[in-house]
């Protein structure tokens, strides 16, 4: 290949193109430059409670305050069954792979938006914006889990049994995690750039998450379901990531081994056709952001 | 180091109801207007699109400072874009090696609620500058951005002139091959500008950094650039020697009208601005002069009917600033149409060291007392004045003696109060 012309041939030579370079090419890049990432992440996180009085401890109140009324509402006075354990502990294993996945989309959408002043005048790897975005949900994320641990000793103090499985599974859970991030950051490759020309995108993607959440097994067990209509809640693919999760936290429920194949099958694929469709639209997208 | 080459370039942009305006319409909106005219008439609202670079082809030999001009839209930014890979071109390719930096706004990716220390380590991060290369050359960026005591200070409680001096010491302490500057040597404060000019200078004539330097300011850019790229609707006017090109653009912004277009004009169907230029007394036309050189402003013009009054003026000013008005007093007639030519003979040691610009403008009026229109040419010509050889005392002896920006020489005298003055001026002795 003599695409560089006579005496370039020398390391640091680069070439602007139309047509973008490789895969391996933009891994290194996104190494290159894993900084400018980690910057944009922390600052995405201290923005957020940035002002506010009361900063850290809105960073626990915020997630324990909706977990608070749930647990009342269908524990205490609709007495939804969870499967033998505390309904809070079985609601929180619930929520922390969807909040992961719901907080994740919503941040992530509005990347482009949010960097706007920097990717109008710096060259980063484009892909660094979702990915940085996304970092508060995972801070709630670990929060969730903090939180987690916290009910679990309370309910070792109270009932004396300590519900959580430490063991060989808890491994299990956390690739769960990275899965159903894994299915938002399919989601958000999408979702960011529609959003840089449709700024509806935000305010739908609230309820139609809304309702997928209904839609996965996070405050009712899969056993309130009729067997025979359990198969419409696997093809979405949180179903069987949530329950996966909550059976290698709590030991409670059941893997359903073919719709958690099918449902990382669905998520790696929606992971790749995402990155191909934020690559191709991406210089498109710059030029009018 | 390898020159920068850059090939067949374009850059196609859509604009128009169906693109340009997208941001921030309701989908529900698009939708709604796209059923309710679908029915109608088939009619696709045609996509504009706007070539803003176009077979774009040169080459830079490295060490060059090459100067970018063109009007407003003429892809001077688009292309700085374009090779800080801000966005990617339609076609063509550019071949390079090296870091590029670019300073499309100074302080770009600056945090100003970080520190100083914090903010260098960012921008550095944010130009994918490795964190060793930044350790190595902390001291150097400090002591060029004279910032030293503050530099655990949060950004914000910078002045402008720290913040900038910051940015840019980032930059060129990165040690670039190409350096991209869109308008940013312009700002800041004189002393400042000529620290960044002389260090550009120093780096492209020892390292062979190559510099693209978009700009409006013909002073800076005759003075800076060894060479001079001009761009006009996206396409190469002229590639050559500064004085030339600059020359060029120039007289061309006159003759098509699209420099005064926006500020005024400089035709109507009464008289015409034709040319503006500095010139000796043997008549030859400068650019640049000495402080004791006698020159005249010289504007030729054409008057459309005869029996027009009318009256030349020159505005002269040093970076925007107006020093003077130089006008006739009064409208005078001209008798008869055709070309004409005012002179304003300036006299010797008169202007300082620096460089000026002149807007020429010209009064018509069908009568001594009727309706006047004022034709301009807003940056008619710029030129520098440099010291005069005859006087070899250094810099720094001189400005004792004379400075500001007009350095006429007045006829001084003396007396004693009390006496005669014949006899007082002999007790004067000069040095």
């Amino acid at each position: 290949m003599s695409l560089l012309p006579e005496g370039a041939a020398v390391a640091d030579a680069w070439i602007i193109e139309p047509q973008r370079t490789g895969i391996i090419a933009r891994a290194a890049e996104f190494w290159r430059y894993r900084r400018v990432l980690w910057f944009l992440a922390s600052r995405a996180v201290t923005d957020r409670y940035k002002g506010t009085t009361l900063g850290i401890f809105w960073l626990f109140a915020r997630p324990m305050i909706p977990v608070l009324i749930t647990a009342v509402v269908f524990g205490g006075f609709l007495s939804i069954p969870s499967d033998g354990v505390p309904f809070v502990l079985f609601f929180m294993t619930g929520i922390i792979p969807w909040n992961l996945f719901d907080r994740s989309i919503m941040f992530g959408t509005k990347a482009l938006e949010q960097h706007r002043g920097l990717i109008k005048k710096l060259y980063f790897p484009r892909l660094i914006a979702p990915c940085a975005s996304v970092a508060p949900a995972v801070v709630d994320g670990l929060i969730y889990v903090a939180l987690l641990a916290g009910a679990a000793l309370f309910y070792w103090w109270k009932d004396g049994v300590f519900y959580v499985k430490i063991g060989p599974f808890l491994p299990v859970a956390l690739a769960m995690a990275f899965l159903s991030f894994c299915a938002a950051m399919g989601v958000v490759l999408w979702t960011c750039v529609f959003q840089t020309r449709y700024r509806d995108v935000r305010f739908s993607l609230r309820y139609v998450l809304q309702f997928w959440m209904y839609m996965t097994p996070i405050f009712y067990p899969l056993s309130l379901v009729r067997a025979e209509y359990r198969w419409l809640l696997y093809l979405n693919p949180l179903g069987p990531i949530v329950a996966t999760f909550r059976w290698a936290v709590l030991g409670v429920g059941e893997v359903p081994m073919g719709p958690l194949i099918s449902a990382s099958v669905i998520v790696m694929l929606s992971v790749v056709v995402g990155l191909w469709f934020f690559t191709t639209y991406e210089s498109s997208t710059m030029d009018r952001l | 180091m390898d020159k920068l080459l850059v090939e067949g370039l374009g850059k196609l942009f859509h604009l128009g109801a169906a693109a340009d305006d997208e941001r921030g319409v309701s989908l529900l909106r698009k939708l709604g207007r796209w059923v309710r005219r679908r029915p109608a008439e088939g009619d696709e609202e045609p996509v504009r699109e706007f070539w803003a670079l176009k077979d774009v082809s040169f080459t830079v030999a490295p060490g060059t400072i090459l100067g970018v001009i063109g009007a407003n839209g003429a892809g001077k930014t688009t292309l700085l874009k374009v090779l800080a890979r801000v966005i990617t071109p339609t076609t063509g390719r550019i071949v390079g090696s090296g870091r590029v930096v670019s300073l499309l706004e100074l302080g770009a990716g600056f945090d100003p609620d970080l520190s100083a220390r914090d903010n260098i380590f960012l921008n550095a991060a944010m130009l994918g500058i490795p964190r060793a290369d930044v350790v190595r050359r902390f001291d150097h960026i400090l002591e060029f951005a004279e910032v030293g005591k503050f530099v655990d200070l949060p950004l914000k409680h910078y002045s402008s002139g720290m913040y900038l001096r910051l940015a840019f010491s980032v930059a060129i302490n990165m040690e670039p091959s190409i350096l991209l500057a869109d308008e940013i040597l312009a700002v800041g404060d004189l002393n400042f500008q000529e620290r960044c000019l002389e260090r550009v200078k120093q780096e492209a004539e020892q390292r062979g950094l190559t510099v693209l330097f978009v700009s409006h300011d013909m002073d800076a850019i005759v003075r800076v650039c060894n060479r001079t790229l001009w761009l006009n609707g996206g396409q190469i006017a002229g590639l050559g020697d500064s004085d030339e090109i600059v020359t060029e653009y120039q007289t061309s912004a006159w003759a098509h009208g699209t420099h005064g277009a926006d500020r005024g004009r400089h035709a109507n169907n009464m008289a015409a601005i034709h040319d503006v230029s500095l010139v000796t007394n043997d008549g030859r036309s400068v650019r640049g002069l000495s402080t004791d050189a006698r020159v005249s402003v010289r504007m030729r013009f054409e008057l459309m009917q005869s029996r027009t009054y009318a009256r030349a003026s020159f505005d002269v000013r040093v970076r925007g600033q107006l020093l003077f008005r130089a006008a006739e007093p009064e409208m005078r007639l001209f008798r008869s149409r055709g070309m004409w030519e005012a002179t304003m003979q300036v006299p010797a040691d008169f202007f300082s060291e620096t460089t000026y610009t002149i807007m020429a403008s010209l009064t018509v009026s069908r009568s001594a007392e009727g309706r006047q229109a004022t034709l301009v040419t807003p940056d008619a010509l710029s030129f520098i004045v440099y010291a005069s050889t005859a006087s070899a005392t250094p810099r720094n002896e001189r400005d004792s003696r004379t400075s500001g920006l007009l350095t006429p020489q007045f006829r001084w005298r003396f007396h004693r109060l009390g006496t005669r003055a014949e006899e007082s001026e002999d007790d004067v002795v000069t040095a």
